[in-house]
């Protein structure tokens, strides 16, 4: 440091400078939040009388509606993100490093949300929390939802956030600026020693390894809990575990695509930062994981098709020409339109962040749309005593809890933007500098 | 041991659905929840159609999925084979209901109180000269009790907003000694209740002189509830006359 001058820096990456564009996205996102909080909260003082659900069998409806559906859709999205900064980070792939923070972030916002979106599904949501804690069953797959997923992946997938942003934090907090005591409190001591620094790196490297087992592990009983279950057509099977993470895998990147496109623009004069490439990284890996998932849908049509008379006809029926067909065939519409528009990219070598944008929200609604059905016809369609099939339509009160939700993760993940750099610093620091006279 | 279980005889069941009322009366269910539910069925094209009845009580399985899925143990199964919920303690995730493929499970999806049969404040003093002071069943303070080994709030199903409630198999009238409601009602004891590791109880008889089939045997679930005569329902089978009450 040079003597008889203060180093003033300003913080990189638009941290800190609340723009217009900023507020205005904010302001909506809080009307909308605020509107999903009363709708809950309407839910909560009539009973969830309000949402479209109504029991199993005699009362003719689904007992697990839009909500079961974001939630696994949420959690599903959170997959890739955290697998993605791991990969990265064990294999040292250079190109993906600087969207590693805003995949770990979307894990953490979309399982934050996916948490919420269970609570909000319980009859008796506090009670949920507490006897959860009290009277855990390993035995339940649910066990699976709350312990490994809600507390398992998700404090990991913080930790992980967090140490991996401490020596960015040990820098900022150097910078004498309004959000230096949320910098300071992020490095909590942290020095960047070199023996500080070994250590970080080692850490980080386990925890990536750690963090993939945990996550497959974790996410599959996602699956399981339609998997493991004969009472019901369409569930029981081996497959939904696998199945739920290629769609899960997915469904994430897609996300991951489309808010790295917003993060770039954003960015303004630094979506340098994010080189081109990134793009292509993240096609590759959607059109692998589309693939794998159109492969499965595949699968399944034809199960469906030579399904044997009985409930699983009955199913297949609602589901290939019945009241679920528009959107079975829709989503698959989806899914395969996703998936054309990546190989023309990735036969031409050529990624356009528009396209690739176009083809990621093809497939992330084709991914709702699949989750919706893996969820809702089996309980209308196909009980195993000869119950009149039933029906499902959501109301307006589940819809906004839900644009709620969306509006949630969009509020964190904007508000993480404009406290903390999204893209990491390592190695950037000196262009960040400027040296002025006392 | 005790070990309780029902018998069902289908060839004396006449479809009169009394066995519903007195189930609603008895544990005051919430409108459009059957715990007992008496299937309507027609097979066949008018004029040779023929009708059948099936009740459908929980069938208090040995190997009940509902009791696996829970995950915090508030579907339990009692030594005595019944399978009760305990209202104090379900979250209301309703794993239970889809886990059963019986479709015996009913969520309260508001406050009952709203949804009774009955809305009648009964402590009313205009209600009076009609009563006489009583309160009917309607306010049965059995379904308060903790009851059992475990002592917990099994029976009535707590009638909370958002718990799961189902057939407990009148466990507060089973404890006392007495049948469940719909057994006591049936006009043609078509439903026989008791304890099937007693040789010489009534339904243990039953059992031994009559030749039985189980409900969705192939789900491996192990039902304590006993069918005599007709059949297993089929695909062939519509059913008619469904309740109009709905939540």
């Amino acid at each position: 440091m040079v003597s008889d001058t203060k180093v003033k820096r300003s913080l990189p990456q638009g941290v800190g400078q609340f723009t217009p564009k900023w507020m205005l996205f904010t302001v909506v996102a809080v009307i909308v939040l605020i509107a999903g909080i009363a709708a809950y909260l309407y839910e909560a003082s009539q009973g969830m009388i309000v949402t479209g659900m109504a029991n199993t069998g005699t009362q003719g409806g689904v007992t697990w509606g839009l909500y079961v559906v974001m939630v696994e859709y949420f959690i599903g999205v959170s997959l890739a993100g955290i697998v993605l900064a791991s990969f990265a980070k064990v294999f040292r792939v250079k190109a993906l490093r600087p969207i590693s923070r805003l995949a770990v972030l979307l894990t953490v916002c979309s399982l934050l949300v996916g948490v919420l979106a269970i609570l909000i599904d319980l009859g008796k949501p506090i009670r949920g929390i507490i006897n959860m804690l009290l009277y855990v069953r390993p035995q339940s797959p649910f066990f699976g939802t709350f312990m490994l997923v809600a507390v398992g992946v998700l404090l990991t997938s913080l930790l992980y956030l967090y140490l991996d942003g401490r020596r960015d934090a040990a820098y900022l907090a150097d910078i004498d600026s309004g959000l230096r005591w949320y910098h300071r409190l992020w490095a909590m001591g942290y020095k960047d020693t070199a023996t500080e620094r070994l250590r970080h790196r080692r850490t980080m490297f386990w925890l990536s390894i750690f963090v993939v087992p945990l996550v497959i592990i974790a996410l599959s009983t996602e699956g399981l809990v339609f998997g493991i279950q004969v009472g019901r057509p369409g569930w029981f099977g081996s497959l939904q575990g696998p199945d739920f993470l290629v769609l899960a895998a997915a469904s994430g990147l897609a996300n991951l695509i489309v808010l790295t496109a917003i993060v770039r623009k954003v960015l303004r004069d630094d979506y340098i930062l994010i080189e081109h490439t990134v793009f292509n990284w993240m096609g590759g890996l959607l059109l692998a994981a589309t693939a794998a998932a159109l492969y499965f849908q595949i699968v399944e049509l034809f199960t469906l098709l030579y399904a044997t008379p009985g409930n699983e006809r009955q199913l297949a029926d609602a589901l290939l020409r019945g009241p679920y067909a528009w959107i079975f065939w829709l989503q698959l519409a989806l899914l395969t339109f996703g998936l054309v528009l990546l190989i023309l990219q990735g036969v031409r070598r050529r990624w356009s962040v528009g396209v690739s944008v176009v083809a990621s929200v093809a497939i992330s609604t084709s991914a709702v749309a699949e989750r919706y059905l893996t969820v809702i016809p089996s309980q209308t369609h196909g009980m195993m005593l000869p119950y009149a099939p039933g029906s499902y339509f959501p109301t307006w009160v589940e819809f906004t809890v839900v644009a709620g939700l969306f509006a949630l993760g969009a509020l964190l993940i904007g508000l993480f933007i404009k406290v903390f750099p999204i893209v990491p610093l390592n190695g950037m620091k000196a262009d960040q500098e400027v040296l002025v006279d006392a | 041991m005790t070990k309780y279980a029902m018998a069902v005889d289908l060839d004396r069941c006449q479809g009169c659905r009394g066995c519903m009322t007195a189930c609603k009366v008895e544990n005051n269910t919430v409108e459009g929840n059957f715990w007992m539910y008496v299937f309507r069925f027609e097979q066949g094209t008018y004029p040779d159609t023929e009708m059948s009845f099936l009740p459908r009580p929980c069938q208090h399985c040995d190997n009940a999925p509902c009791v696996k899925v829970c995950p915090v143990g508030a579907r339990f199964h009692r030594d005595d084979g019944i399978v009760l919920t305990d209202a104090d303690r379900c979250i209301g995730c309703r794993y239970c209901e889809l886990a059963c493929p019986y479709g015996v499970n009913y969520f309260n999806w508001q406050k009952p109180e709203n949804a009774q049969y009955t809305i009648v404040d009964w402590q009313d003093d205009s209600l009076d000269p009609v009563t006489g002071g009583l309160v009917p069943p309607y306010k049965n303070p059995d379904l308060d009790q903790l009851w059992g080994e475990e002592q917990r709030r099994t029976a009535g199903g707590g009638h909370d907003k958002g718990v799961m409630e189902k057939c407990t198999f009148c466990v507060h009238r089973v404890e006392k000694g007495l049948d469940p409601a719909c057994v006591e009602t049936c006009p043609t004891d078509a439903l026989v209740f008791g304890n099937v590791d007693d040789p010489d109880s009534p339904v243990s008889q039953y059992l031994r002189e009559h030749q039985t089939w189980q409900l969705l045997d192939e789900a491996g679930t192990r039902p304590s509830v006993f069918y005599i005569g007709g059949s297993p329902p089929s695909r062939e089978v519509t059913e008619i006359e469904r309740p109009k009450a709905t939540v």
